[in-house]
């Protein structure tokens, strides 16, 4: 009688854990809030690191989560075309209230027209698609910001100062050279034989 | 004796000296600067929807032609025009969305219906004064061939509107003055309904449409 209420009770509250965890299954994407915004201007043909952008899954099950570029928020300014802005890394998985920081490039074409830019940047949970059932998916929007002025690109922030001299530095070196070997200099090491010591290849055999 | 003990002492003296003058230099310290570290926790700013539950079955389906024997079954679309609901109009609202973030638009959109096959698909249209797509059945109040409507319906908006498109929109179910913005923990109870098209030109039977909530930014 004992074991049977005992295994009553347990049952309760096997149930009980369960039956909510089921019932709260959810779906739930998150984005920062505040804009993805360039620090400085961009320039015509130049590629730029944009901010990371940190996502959330605010839902109960494991979300893959795909970055797209689309303008939804109203305000004034160019619309960025969603073909400049690309994800830098692998499309993200995120468990449950797991985030993470995606990288994204910004690659401006050389025809871009100088102007501020608004668009926004979407995350979305690609819930997996079920055959003969609606599919009730998530979303989230934030808004991206950049400016691009007329002029030569000073520098992909993607590459750092020291990288572009370094690299700069040896193709210097390297130039050297073949100009040197080109013009018809010659380094020639010579190595002098000291005085009272036979040279190389003799013989001291007395005769 | 005592000569050879000072030999050893001397120099650990001047060491010990030394290592105590350091020491005093650092506790009394020419420099007076003094820092402590502070931390702080702010609050989450991120911009979040929750839905659940994540996939929903359109069902207690009705109308379609009895004569071409295309009549709607309780869990099929019948042609022409049927109609699926997730939900009940007046009764049931099985979708609860909720704003887990900073106060935002709740949008909503949906997407092409898609056959198993991957034939083609049926595109959203919409009803009413200045439809986004027409719909191109009959009176222009139905789908018309390859069209169907999909409309999202709550407690605060019973009678049907233009029903939902590829873009964005505001999500007027979710609140009661028919705006969308949402504060933080703000929800919804919705339901969908569906009106297929007059004629399919694909004869897949299993079919999928999405219906996606987007918190956007004011």
């Amino acid at each position: 009688m004992h074991m049977r209420t005992c295994f009553a009770a347990s049952s309760v509250l096997l149930a009980a854990l369960i039956i909510p965890t089921a019932a709260e299954a959810s779906i739930g994407i998150g984005i920062q809030a505040g804009p993805v915004r360039l620090s400085g201007a961009a320039h015509p043909g130049g590629i730029y690191s944009l901010p990371r952008v940190l996502v959330v899954n605010t839902g109960t099950q494991t979300e893959s989560v795909v970055i797209e570029v689309e303008r939804v928020s109203p305000g004034r300014g160019l619309t960025v075309p969603p073909s400049w802005v690309r994800e830098a890394g692998p499309t993200v998985s995120l468990a449950h209230d797991q985030s993470s920081r995606i990288p994204l490039r910004l690659v401006v074409p050389a025809t871009a027209k100088p102007g501020s830019y608004v668009s926004d940047v979407i995350a979305r949970g690609s819930a997996g698609l079920a055959a003969g059932s609606a599919n009730l998916g998530v979303a989230a929007a934030t808004k991206l910001e950049f400016t691009i002025v007329p002029g030569a690109v000073s520098g992909s922030s993607l590459a750092p100062a020291w990288l572009i001299a370094g690299v700069g530095m040896v193709f210097g070196v390297l130039a050297a050279l073949i100009y040197l070997r080109w013009a018809g200099w010659r380094i020639r090491i010579v190595r002098e034989t000291p005085a009272g010591e036979p040279a190389s290849g003799s013989t001291d055999d007395g005769a | 004796m005592m000569g050879r003990r000072s030999k050893f002492l001397w120099p650990l003296l001047v060491v010990t000296m030394a290592s105590c003058g350091t020491s005093g230099t650092a506790s009394n310290g020419a420099d007076q600067r003094a820092s402590i570290k502070l931390t702080l926790n702010t609050v989450r700013t991120i911009r979040s929807v929750t839905v659940s539950p994540g996939k929903a079955v359109l069902g207690d389906c009705q109308y379609g032609s009895a004569v071409t024997k295309t009549h709607s079954t309780a869990d099929r679309l019948g042609f022409p025009n049927g109609i699926c609901w997730f939900g009940a109009k007046g009764s049931k609202y099985p979708i609860l969305i909720k704003n887990t973030g900073v106060a935002s638009n709740i949008e909503i959109f949906g997407g092409n219906a898609i056959p198993s096959n991957g034939g083609a698909s049926w595109s959203l249209c919409n009803v009413g004064n200045n439809p986004l797509v027409a719909c191109t059945g009959p009176g222009d109040l139905q789908p018309g061939i390859d069209q169907y409507l999909l409309r999202n319906f709550s407690r605060n908006q019973p009678r049907p509107y233009a029903g939902l498109s590829n873009t964005p929109q505001c999500d007027r179910q979710f609140d009661a003055s028919h705006a969308c913005w949402a504060v933080h923990g703000q929800f919804q109870y919705e339901g969908v309904e569906l009106i297929g098209p007059s004629l399919s030109s694909d004869s897949s039977v299993t079919w999928t449409v999405a219906i996606t909530w987007m918190p956007t930014p004011p």
